[in-house]
């Protein structure tokens, strides 16, 4: 289960996230807050159209409350809420919780193994605590023992049973997904298995059992390397991010750095839940075809039981400290050149945020003033994009373009700083302005046009601190002037307060118009790449001296429209020459 | 006289919450124990909402009065099949340009800008198949919205700037096309499941692209964007005769007379059986093992659609999901899919993506999980859990008006409601009457792991490697050859590897 909001999917959202922080002039979204005596509320927007319920919870945590050390626990704590109760998910409850805690004893013994390895490693013993050709054979011992243990535990396991249970009755889209802010869970259910629905979360939320906790730290490590290791941008994006934020809890990746996530153990999962996962920290939420006084009754019944939290969850008391300094960032990427800049804004339902969505909002688009000046005026860029995003604790503005064949990102950056100067030096003409506010004016109604929308903007809001955003943002962003636009640009904008990452393509990689093949025909290049192919595959650097040798007498032969080729041959010999270590 | 309510309310709360936990004894500890209204659900009728237009062209037409919204998607069947040899990527980028390239009447910065005023959306595309104009905008700004779609769809400008910043936009786009594995997996995929020269892997390349000129764009659209290859699909806030009359202005009077597009060639061709592994530099393998699948019209279809679910198009109660992720950690997503084709048979496929070093094991699970499949029966569990999750479900293909309209007009442009009117209608009755037997019948004919298809993105040294702990090579999960297959140069699509070097 799982979506960790990153970078790149952010992107792709940017537009629901910037709208959705609006309300137009009358279009209020119906929804009855409860309170439950036990501190968890509970929000309900009837919807009749269609007999199915959209249902889902948000708990108030995400990578932002973790520290050094347990980073990406919060998300694999999310994975974890999908492993039943002591009813669900095993055919013996008692002897799966021996097993439990038999491998715990085990892995306490491991985890100290862990540690003499990476003491190992530190003295440059090991070369890759990840290789399994190079763990101790008291780690390989204890790794035979764990899993003689899991096969046990495996004979009494009802496998996936919480969804099976809710696929049986018809249920459908069940997923979870942690930000650096929350977690959010939902679920399609058809109208008439609300019960079902109280009856499978609210256990889960009381008394969840975390089986098969170390074979999930492996999904997320495959999930990490999905994510990040093997896509062109992923790890250079953390990177950045990390560089960005210097104090802030917000400098670490969701799904936590790699060490954390294969040392996180049970116990601290435990902990993790008892201060997080109380009444007193979750919103529930039903948008659908229900009646919201039987919910409310089902929902005091069965959410009712859960004891409140003995203390609230800690506030998060790092502020990110006041940038001073410029910082700017190289990335090799396989990717096409691009520049991506970030700079420090501020935090959920500040009043600068409704003006800086504007501002996003009047850069972006097709007749945005990014794509109209970089794209269609200037020509360095081929597309372009910008958003403001208002975290709980802090916030940011990103804006990004890719460059046009023949420019550099620092050409597009250039021209980014153009557009923001312009920004903050002239006022923005009024009726551009009400493009942008018509444009959320819109948004108000396209935002209702699904159950499964409403839910997550829900989530969203409350996760970040106020589900009312979603009825009270609107009329914020029409009361925008176009002076509040100009003084927000000028006092954020500024050089000191911004993070660049330069993007150019990793050397090699792409198509790239290599020098040496300047002057050739499309065919010659391509037999030119086959042949520096051929090349990378021959080891000898003595057989290439010979080669090239030869070749060098046969210069004189080779007719003139053959030269280009010739040389260009000569020179790919050459390079891997010098690649293999070899001299001239 | 404040503080007075306030006590009351928390005296209340007391009762309510000692009444609460009272009732709390009574809830079972098993969710088997609920009782549960039946859910009555009758699904839509095509036919109620089926008009038929001027020149016989059909629209769908959904009215919705509760959002002053008008959602309207013009669908054509031109699709890339249409490309002339040599000028591949014509019906993309004629499809993109419709919308974004002007009018007769105006600019594209022109019609941009009033799009945006208006807070409409506009968007034309062609891909795959079909094509489409699709415009949603707010219901006041009806008559203008309508007027603009003429034009675009009847009279698009292709403005010479435009049509250059878009090729520089896809060429941009393809000197991607080695940078991320998933892309590379999907292309060659692509290429193994139907064979290079079919329609549909006649990709475009900088040439193709280069070649393409506005007189290009003019043919092609007066060809083939004709009403006589519309089918409209209209929901929102209209009524229904005011909006026919709409759509029979819109359509009448067309300026070109084209022709009618011919159906995509179904002549597909699946790769040999073996192991096709491309190197690339990245520590997660991406693997897709593929096999001949079937027709959507095919009399199997049904049981291949319980079959897959329970094999791995179920997520988390499917066998592929159960064993390669949840039991092994082996990946984070794992799944298979039976992509019943429209006009020709679509492939079987079976993904994961794992480290290098697993890819062989993991592999050699979804080989035994095709094989348990033809072998054994499928539990009673598996099967009433898939028969009632399609039947539940069911519901949620017309969760909304826009919807409805959608999946009509899309059964109309692919010709299931001339050719399977009632499909809807028996849906759930076919599903449910899926057995055991049938489950294992369709496993045995379709999943045949000696036919396998098995393409493998990655590391290639560790994946041929493989892991300490298991003895499975990749070499051993097929009987076929292992085939290295070379990268594709970006922009000419060109294999990049080393063949005999050519002589000068």
């Amino acid at each position: 289960m799982t979506a960790i909001i990153c970078k790149r999917s952010r992107l792709a959202l940017w537009l629901v996230t910037l709208l959705s922080a609006s309300v137009a002039f009358s279009q209020q979204v119906p929804v009855k807050e409860v309170h439950l005596a036990n501190g968890m509320r509970l929000l309900m927007v009837e919807r009749h159209d269609n007999p199915t319920i959209a249902g889902g919870w948000v708990a108030h945590v995400g990578s932002s409350n973790e520290r050094p050390g347990i980073t990406g626990i919060a998300h694999l704590f999310e994975h974890m809420m999908f492993k039943g109760t002591p009813t669900i998910g095993t055919k013996d409850y008692e002897k799966d919780q021996e097993i439990i805690a038999k491998q715990e004893e085990v892995r306490e013994k491991m985890r100290q193994e862990e540690a003499h390895m990476r003491e190992m490693w530190r003295h440059g013993k090991i070369k890759d605590l990840q290789d399994p050709n190079t763990f101790t054979p008291r780690y390989k011992e204890l790794s035979a023992e764990f899993k003689k243990l899991v096969d046990a535990q495996r004979e009494l396991l009802v496998k996936n049973e919480f969804d099976r249970i809710y696929t049986t009755a018809g249920a459908s889209g069940m997923n979870a997904f942690t930000t650096d802010d929350l977690t959010g869970y939902f679920i399609n259910v058809p109208a008439n298995k609300l019960e079902l629905w109280m009856w499978m979360e609210s256990e889960r939320l009381w008394h969840p059992v975390f089986r098969e906790f170390y074979a999930e730290r492996d999904v997320v490590l495959e999930e990490r390397r999905m994510r990040y290791d093997s896509t062109p941008l992923g790890e250079a994006s953390v990177a950045h991010l990390a560089m960005f934020w210097e104090s802030s809890t917000y400098s670490w990746p969701t799904i936590g750095w790699p060490s954390d996530v294969m040392a996180i153990s049970k116990a601290q999962a435990d902990n993790f839940y008892s201060i997080y996962y109380s009444p007193q920290n979750i919103t529930l939420i039903l948008v659908g075809d229900f009646q919201s006084d039987d919910a409310e009754k089902m929902a005091r019944r069965y959410f009712g039981r859960i004891p409140r939290g003995k203390k609230d969850p800690p506030d998060v008391v790092t502020l990110e400290v006041p940038q001073e300094v410029e910082k700017r960032m190289n990335a090799e990427v396989e990717a096409n050149p691009q520049v991506d800049i970030y700079w420090h804004t501020v935090p959920y339902q500040h009043p600068d945020s409704y003006p800086l969505a504007v501002l996003a909002q009047l850069l972006s688009g097709r007749t945005g003033r990014l794509y109209k000046g970089l794209v269609l005026s200037n020509e360095v860029a081929t597309e372009t994009f910008a958003y403001q995003d208002s975290k709980k604790w802090a916030g940011l503005f990103n804006i990004g373009g890719e460059a046009r064949d023949g420019k550099t990102p620092e050409d597009v950056e250039q021209g980014i700083y153009q557009e923001l100067d312009k920004l903050k030096h002239e006022l923005v003409p009024a009726e551009e302005l009400q493009k942008i506010k018509n444009q959320y004016a819109a948004y108000e109604y396209r935002k209702l046009n699904s159950n499964f929308s409403i839910l997550h903007q829900l989530i969203n809001y409350d996760g970040e601190g106020d589900w009312r955003e979603i009825n009270y943002g609107g009329p914020k962003i029409q009361a925008v002037t176009a002076e509040d636009v100009q003084r927000v640009a000028q006092k954020y904008f500024t050089k000191i307060n911004r993070a660049v990452g330069i993007y150019t393509r990793k050397p090699g990689t792409g198509t790239e118009e290599d020098p040496d093949l300047a002057g050739l025909t499309g065919d010659q290049k391509t037999a030119i790449k086959q042949l520096a192919a051929k090349l990378k595959q021959e080891s000898d650097a003595g057989k290439l001296k010979q080669a090239l040798e030869k070749m060098k007498g046969q210069a004189g032969q080779v007719p003139d429209e053959q030269k280009p080729f010739f040389q260009a041959y000569m020179k790919k010999i050459q390079a891997r020459v010098t690649e293999l270590g070899g001299k001239e | 006289m404040k503080r007075r309510t306030f006590c009351q309310i928390t005296f209340l709360s007391i009762l309510v919450c000692l009444t609460a936990s009272t009732f709390a004894e009574d809830i079972p500890n098993r969710p088997e124990k609920l009782t549960f209204e039946p859910l009555k659900f009758e699904p839509p009728l095509a036919a109620d909402y089926r008009h038929v237009l001027n020149g016989g062209v059909v629209a769908y037409l959904v009215p919705d009065r509760t959002l002053p919204l008008v959602d309207i998607d013009v669908m054509f069947r031109v699709g890339e099949h249409l490309d002339p040899k040599g000028k591949e990527g014509l019906a993309s980028l004629t499809g993109y340009l419709m919308a974004r390239g002007g009018t007769k009447s105006k600019t594209a910065e022109e019609l941009d800008e009033r799009m945006d005023f208006l807070a409409a959306q506009l968007g034309t595309g062609i891909q795959g198949f079909q094509g489409n104009a699709h415009l949603n905008l707010l219901s006041k700004d009806l008559d203008e919205g309508l007027s603009i779609l003429r034009e675009v769809l009847a009279e698009p400008r292709f403005q010479e700037d435009k049509i250059a910043l878009r090729k520089e936009q896809i060429i941009a786009e393809m000197k991607q096309r080695n940078d991320d594995s998933a892309d590379i997996e999907q292309r060659e995929r692509r290429f193994l499941a139907f064979g290079e020269h079919f329609w549909s892997n006649r990709l475009e390349t900088k040439s193709s692209v280069d070649s393409i000129s506005r007189d290009d764009l003019i043919a092609f659209h007066h060809k083939w964007i004709q009403p006589k290859n519309f089918i409209i699909a209209v929901a929102g806030d209209f009524d229904v005769d005011d909006m026919t009359a709409r759509l029979n202005k819109l359509i009448a009077d067309w300026p070109y007379s084209g022709e009618t597009a011919p159906e995509p060639p179904a002549n597909p061709e699946m790769a040999k059986p073996g192991i096709y592994l491309v190197d690339k530099d990245v520590n997660q393998g991406r693997v897709t093992l593929m096999l001949p699948g079937i027709q959507r019209d095919n009399p199997d279809y049904f049981a291949c659609l319980v079959m897959n679910d329970i094999l791995g198009g179920g997520g988390f109660t499917s066998r592929l999901m159960n064993r390669i992720r949840s039991d092994e950690g082996l990946a984070y997503s794992a799944g298979s899919a039976f992509q019943a084709g429209v006009y020709a048979p679509g492939p079987f496929i079976a993904v994961f993506q794992s480290k290098s070093r697993t890819v062989p094991y993991a592999t050699s699970i979804i080989e035994q999980e095709l094989k348990r499949m033809a072998d054994q029966p499928v539990s009673d569990e598996e099967l009433n859990t898939s028969k009632r999750s399609f039947i539940d479900t069911f519901p949620q293909n017309f969760a909304s008006k826009s919807a409805v309209a959608g999946l009509f007009g899309n059964d109309e442009l692919t010709g299931r409601f001339a050719k399977d009117p009632d499909y809807w209608k028996e849906f759930r009755g076919k599903i449910d009457a899926i057995s055991e037997d049938d489950v294992q019948k369709v496993a045995k004919k379709y999943l045949k792991p000696n036919d396998a298809v098995i393409l493998v993105v990655g590391q290639k040294k560790e994946i041929l490697e493989g892991h300490p702990d298991h003895s499975v090579k990749l070499t051993d999960l097929s009987k076929g050859p292992l085939v290295e297959v070379p990268l594709r140069d970006p922009l000419t699509l060109k294999p990049i590897d080393a063949q005999p070097a050519q002589k000068e």
